[in-house]
C-alpha cells in the first residue's frame, strides 16, 4: 500500500511547516496518518537457503506442533508460537541437542498496530545456526500491557532486553527480578516504541 | 527522584554505595555504575544506562532508507563503516541485491581500517584509564592518519555516510591504493610502538592480568560477543562463522585468548589490528576496477518483509533487523548493539574485585555509549 | 629562658627575610618544575607542550597560577568548613617548614640544625594528617576513599624512607646535613650504598605520590581522591605542596647520595657549587617526571605489597650490612660490594622473569593472579556476594 503524504490543512498553518506548533493554529500539529503495517498473508518473498532449510527442519522436529506457522529468509527460520508455550519452546530450543541455542542474540518487539509481536533471535555457537521465535501479543492502544514469561532463567542476556522492551513497548515479563527502566528515566509515561506514541506532538513539559 | 537500593542487610553492616556517576573520567561516556563496596572489594555492581538514549530506532521509522544510514553512523560513533554495513546488508537481503565485487572489496577495506582505528582508540584510552598517559597520544596520532584517509574517501573524518544500499556512494580517489599501502606500513609500525610500550609492561600486566575473568559459558549466556568472548576461549567470529561480503576469500587468523581476563581482551584487539592490516593488503591486491553500484532507484523501496543481517563490529556482533512495509521508509529497525550486550557481563566480571579493577574491566570491555543507549 | 629574651630584632628580621626569600625561591622553583614537567612530558608524548604564553611557554605556570587564584573557591554544602579550609595548609606548612634546614651551600642555609635529618623525618610525616583531614572534611565518598588510601600508602612508605636515611646517618656519623655533604667530598654516597639510593628513590617517589604510586589521587579511579572538592586557591596550595615535595625528595637525594655541591676533583666557588647542586637535583627531578610519562599506575594493594614485602626487607638488609661495615671497620668499598650484592638479588630474579618469552611471562602472571584471588575470596573478607536490587519506584 502506498502511503499518502500528509495533506496540508486549509488553515493558516499551510503557510508554515507545521512544526513547531504555532499559537494561531491552536498549538497543535496536524497528526500524521497512521502507517499501515505489512500484511503477512501476502505472497512472501522470503526464501530459505540450504543452511536455513536444515535449521528449519531441526526446528520443526524440536518445536513440533507448538508452532502455529513458520517461515524464514536466507539462513534464519522462524516459528510463531502462542504466548503460553513460549517459555517451553525457548527452553526446548536451548536444551535440545539438535538446536542447542546457547545464546540469546536479540529480543525485541514490533508494533503491528493491532498486536505486538515479540521476536527472539537465538543463536547456537556450537552448531553455528540461528533461529527466530515469534510470539503475537494481543495489545492495542496506548496503555494496555501484555504479560509474558521471562527468559532470564535461560539466558542472562534476557534481563536487559526485557527491561528495554518493557520500557519502549510495555510488555511485562514475569520472573525478571529487576524491571526498572533501562533506557528511559523513572517516571516516564507512555511507551515510546509503539506506533501510537505521538512522534511530533510529544512534549516533555 | 533518587533510586533506592536494597542491599538485603540489617542496618548494622551496610556496604558503601559508591557512585561512579555519569560524569566520570573513566566511564567512557555517560554511563553510571553504582558499586556496593566493602572496604576496597566490590560486592555488587548495578549499571545504569540511558543517558545517551536518543530514540534512534523510532527516528529511523520516519526517515528514508538512505537517511537511516546517517543514523547508523552515529550509533557506534567510533566504527562507523561497520554499522553502516550491517544496516545496508539487511536491506540488501530484503531487496535480494548483490552489490558489485568492487563495492564489496572497498567496503571490506574501509571496515577493516575502521577496525584498526577503533582498536587504536581502545588501546590509548585503556592505557589512560590505567594511568599510562603516553600511549594515548601515540595511538591517536595513528588514528589521525586513518581519518585523513577516510576524509579523502568520503569527505568526513567520522560520520561517513558512504556505504549505501547496493554499493557505495562514489568511486575512490585515484591515489587511494597507493596511499593505503603506505598507510598500512605506517600503521604496522604505529601499532607495534604501542604494543611494545604497553603489552608486556610489568605494571600493565600486574594491573590487568587475572582481572575481570569470565568463562566462555557464562559469557555466551550473557550475550557477550566479539573480543570479549574470544578472550574466554570461544572461536565465534562472524567473519569466519557466517562470512559476508568477501571475507571468505581472505586469509587471516582470529586471535583467541586463554584466561578471559582484561589483558587477554587487550592483547586480542592488538593482534586483530595486525590481522586487519593483513586483510587490507590482500584486498588491495585483489581489487579490480568495475562498477560500484548496480542500476537501481535512488530511493530504495524494498518489498514487504523482514530481514536480519549481522556483522563483526570491533566491539562484537552488530545485528540489524529490518521490517519493511513496501514504502520508502522502514517500518521497524532494531539494532543489536554489541556494547549493550557486553555490558550485561560486567557485573559477573567485577564482583569480588577491587574498585580500581572495576575501571580496568570496564575499559577492557570497550563500550561505546552511543550504541548502548541508541 | 634567657636565650629567648636575648633574641634581638635584627636576628628576627634576618630570619624573616630569609624565610621570605625561601618562599619566593621555592615558588620560582615550582614554576620551573611545572614548566619542565609539561615540556618534558609533552616531548615524551610526541607533542611540544605549552608554547604560547611567554617565550617557549615559560610563563605558562604563571598563567596557571593566576587562573587558579581567580577561580571560585567552592566547598560542598556538607563539608566541615573549618577543617576543609585548614587542611591544605596542614599539608603545605610541614613541606615548607622542612626547607629551613636544607642547605644550598656550606653557608646558605636558614638554620643548620645538628639534628637536621631527624627534623626532616619528623616533619615530613605531618602532611599525612593534612591529607586525611582533607579527604574526610570534603564529605564525599571519593575523598574519604582517597584520604584513607593516601594514609595507608604514605605511612607504609615512610618506613623504608626513614631506614634509608638512617643508613646515611650511620655512615656519615652525623645528622647534620652539611656534615653529610662534607663527608661526600671525595666519594658520593651513591657509590658506597647504591641500595640505599634505590630505596630512597622508590620510597621517596611513593611519598610524594608520583606515578606509578599516585593511585590515591588518580583521576580515573577516585577522580582526585582527597583533592576532589577543592578548587581555586586551595587547589593551588595542593599543587604547590606536591611540587615542593617532589623537589624536596630530589634535593634530599642530591644532598644525601649525590654529594650535594661537592665536586670531587677540586674546590668550587659557592655559585658554581650551587649550580652543580641544582643540576644534580634537576636530574633527579627529570627522572621522576620520566617515570610519570612511561608507567601506568599500580593498584593500592600491589603498592602496599611492594612497600612491605620488598622495600622493608631490603631496608633491613641495608642497615645490617652498613652495621657490619662500621662495626668491623672495613673500608668503604666493602660496603659498596655488599650493597650491590643485596641489590642484585631482586634484580636477578626480575631479570630471570623478564628473560622468559613474553607470552610465558604473561601466563605466569595470570596464574599468579588467579592463585592470589583464590586465596582471598570475597567471603573471607566478610563481604558476601549479595545482590543489590533496585527498589521499584512507589508510583
Amino acid at each position: 500500500m502506498e502511503q499518502q503524504p500528509p495533506q496540508p490543512n486549509d488553515s493558516a498553518q499551510e503557510k508554515t511547516l507545521g512544526f513547531p506548533p504555532t499559537p494561531e493554529a491552536g498549538g497543535k500539529v496536524p497528526p500524521r496518518p497512521a502507517r499501515r503495517p505489512p500484511h503477512e498473508e501476502e505472497a512472501p518473498t522470503e526464501v530459505l537457503n540450504e543452511r536455513g532449510q536444515a535449521t528449519a527442519a531441526a526446528l520443526g522436529r524440536v518445536v513440533g506442533s507448538r508452532a502455529s506457522s513458520s517461515g524464514g529468509r536466507d539462513d534464519i527460520p522462524w516459528v510463531l508460537v502462542m504466548p503460553d508455550h513460549l517459555f517451553e519452546v525457548l527452553s526446548l530450543m536451548k536444551e535440545h541437542p539438535e538446536t542447542k541455542m546457547d545464546m540469546l542474540h536479540l529480543l525485541f518487539a514490533v508494533d503491528y498496530l493491532d498486536h505486538l509481536q515479540l521476536i527472539y533471535i537465538l543463536a547456537s555457537l556450537s552448531l553455528n545456526q540461528k533461529a527466530m521465535v515469534k510470539v503475537d501479543l494481543p495489545v492495542a492502544g496506548d496503555d494496555a500491557q501484555a504479560t509474558v514469561d521471562s527468559a532470564v532463567a535461560l539466558w542472562e542476556a534476557a534481563g536487559w532486553y526485557e527491561r528495554e522492551t518493557h520500557d519502549l513497548f510495555g510488555v511485562r515479563f514475569e520472573g525478571n527480578p529487576d524491571m526498572s527502566p533501562l533506557l528511559l528515566y523513572e517516571g516516564f509515561e507512555g511507551f515510546p516504541g509503539r506506533k501510537s506514541f505521538p512522534f511530533n506532538e510529544y512534549t516533555e513539559y | 527522584m533518587a533510586t533506592e537500593y536494597d542491599t538485603g542487610q540489617t542496618p548494622e553492616t551496610v556496604d558503601m554505595m559508591l557512585n561512579m556517576g555519569p560524569q566520570h573520567p573513566a566511564t567512557h561516556g555517560v554511563f553510571r555504575m553504582v558499586l556496593a563496596v566493602d572496604g576496597e572489594r566490590v560486592v555488587d555492581l548495578v549499571p545504569h544506562i540511558g543517558y545517551l538514549h536518543r530514540g534512534s530506532e523510532k527516528l529511523m521509522e520516519n526517515e528514508t532508507y538512505a537517511q537511516v544510514i546517517t543514523l547508523f553512523d552515529r550509533l557506534d560513533y567510533v566504527s562507523n563503516f561497520n554499522n553502516e554495513l550491517a544496516f545496508v546488508r539487511a536491506v540488501e537481503k530484503l531487496m535480494d541485491l548483490e552489490p558489485p565485487e568492487r563495492a564489496m572489496y572497498i567496503r571490506v577495506i574501509l571496515c577493516e581500517l575502521n577496525r584498526v582505528a577503533s582498536h587504536l582508540l581502545f588501546a590509548g584510552t585503556y592505557a589512560l584509564d590505567i594511568g599510562a598517559m603516553t600511549p594515548v597520544m601515540y595511538t591517536f596520532r595513528e588514528r589521525e592518519r586513518i581519518q585523513n584517509l577516510f576524509e579523502s574517501v568520503s569527505g568526513a573524518r567520522m560520520m561517513h555516510n558512504y556505504i549505501r544500499i547496493g554499493g557505495i556512494k562514489e568511486e575512490l580517489p585515484d591515489d587511494f591504493v597507493h596511499r593505503t599501502r603506505k598507510l598500512i606500513d605506517e600503521l604496522r609500525r604505529g601499532v607495534e610502538e604501542t604494543d611494545k610500550l604497553l603489552t608486556f609492561n610489568e605494571v600493565f600486566l600486574a594491573r590487568t592480568r587475572g582481572v575481570g575473568m569470565i568463562d566462555a559459558a557464562t559469557a555466551i549466556s550473557c550475550g557477550l560477543t566479539g573480543p570479549g568472548l574470544r578472550a574466554s576461549g570461544s572461536t565465534y567470529d562472524v567473519r569466519k562463522d557466517d562470512p559476508y561480503e568477501i571475507y571468505d576469500r581472505l586469509d587471516y587468523d582470529v586471535p583467541i585468548g586463554e584466561y578471559g581476563d582484561s589483558w587477554d581482551r587487550y592483547w586480542l584487539r592488538i593482534q586483530e589490528c595486525y590481522q586487519s592490516l593483513r586483510m587490507i593488503d590482500q584486498c588491495l591486491d585483489q581489487l579490480e576496477p568495475g562498477p560500484i553500484m548496480p542500476q537501481m532507484r535512488r530511493i530504495a523501496r524494498p518489498p514487504k518483509g523482514e530481514a536480519y543481517a549481522h556483522c563483526e563490529n570491533p566491539r562484537g556482533d552488530i545485528g540489524v533487523f529490518v521490517v519493511s512495509d513496501g514504502t520508502n521508509k522502514p517500518y521497524r529497525v532494531k539494532v543489536r548493539p554489541p556494547s549493550f550486550c557486553n555490558l550485561v557481563a560486567l557485573r559477573q566480571m567485577v564482583q569480588g574485585s577491587y574498585i580500581a579493577d572495576a575501571v580496568v574491566v570496564l575499559g577492557s570491555l570497550d563500550i561505546v555509549l552511543g550504541e548502548v543507549d541508541r | 629562658m634567657t636565650e629567648l629574651t636575648a633574641v634581638t630584632f635584627s636576628e628576627v628580621s634576618v630570619i624573616a627575610a630569609a624565610l621570605t626569600a625561601l618562599l619566593t625561591g621555592l615558588s620560582i622553583i615550582v614554576l620551573s618544575l611545572v614548566w619542565i614537567e609539561r615540556k618534558f612530558l609533552g616531548r615524551i608524548q610526541g607533542r611540544v607542550g605549552p608554547t604560547r604564553v611567554g617565550p617557549f611557554g615559560l610563563l605558562q605556570p604563571v598563567a596557571d597560577g593566576i587562573k587558579l587564584l581567580f577561580k571560585e573557591d567552592a566547598s560542598p554544602a556538607w563539608a566541615n568548613k573549618g577543617i576543609f579550609w585548614a587542611a591544605p595548609l596542614l599539608i603545605f606548612i610541614p613541606s615548607f617548614v622542612l626547607w629551613i634546614t636544607i642547605p644550598f651551600s656550606n653557608d646558605w642555609v636558614v638554620r643548620n640544625l645538628e639534628l637536621g635529618l631527624f627534623y626532616f623525618i619528623a616533619f615530613s610525616v605531618l602532611s599525612i594528617v593534612g591529607l586525611v583531614l582533607a579527604g574526610w572534611a570534603s564529605a564525599s565518598k571519593y575523598a574519604v576513599l582517597g584520604g584513607l588510601r593516601s594514609a595507608a600508602q604514605l605511612v607504609s612508605y615512610e618506613i623504608p624512607l626513614i631506614m634509608a636515611i638512617l643508613v646515611v646517618v650511620m655512615v656519615a656519623g652525623s645528622m647534620n646535613i652539611v656534615a653529610v655533604v662534607s663527608n661526600q667530598e671525595s666519594v658520593p654516597y651513591i657509590a658506597i650504598m647504591p641500595l640505599g639510593f634505590a630505596l630512597f628513590m622508590l620510597a621517596g617517589i611513593a611519598e610524594v605520590g608520583r606515578t606509578p604510586f599516585d593511585i590515591y589521587f588518580a583521576e580515573s579511579e577516585v577522580v582526585g581522591g582527597p583533592f576532589v572538592e577543592y578548587s581555586g586557591a586551595h587547589w593551588a596550595v595542593f599543587f604547590l605542596a606536591e611540587y615542593i615535595n617532589t623537589f624536596l625528595i630530589a634535593v634530599m637525594a642530591a644532598l644525601l647520595f649525590l654529594g650535594g655541591w661537592s665536586w670531587p676533583f677540586g674546590d668550587l666557588p659557592s655559585l658554581a657549587g650551587l649550580a652543580l647542586f641544582m643540576g644534580k637535583t634537576y636530574l633527579v627531578v627529570v627522572f621522576i617526571f620520566w617515570l610519570r610519562g612511561t608507567y601506568p599506575r599500580l593498584r593500592i594493594d600491589q603498592l602496599m605489597s611492594i612497600g612491605w614485602k620488598v622495600l622493608l626487607p631490603l631496608s633491613f638488609a641495608n642497615i645490617l650490612i652498613a652495621a657490619f661495615q662500621l662495626f668491623y671497620g672495613w673500608p668503604s668499598w666493602t660496603l659498596t660490594l655488599m650493597s650491590l650484592g643485596v641489590l642484585a638479588v631482586p634484580v636477578y630474579f626480575q631479570i630471570r622473569v623478564q628473560r622468559q618469552p613474553a607470552m610465558e611471562r604473561a601466563r605466569m602472571y595470570a596464574e599468579r593472579a588467579i592463585a592470589h584471588r583464590a586465596r582471598r575470596p570475597i567471603a573471607e573478607t566478610g563481604a558476601v556476594a549479595r545482590t543489590v536490587t533496585v527498589k521499584e519506584p512507589s508510583a
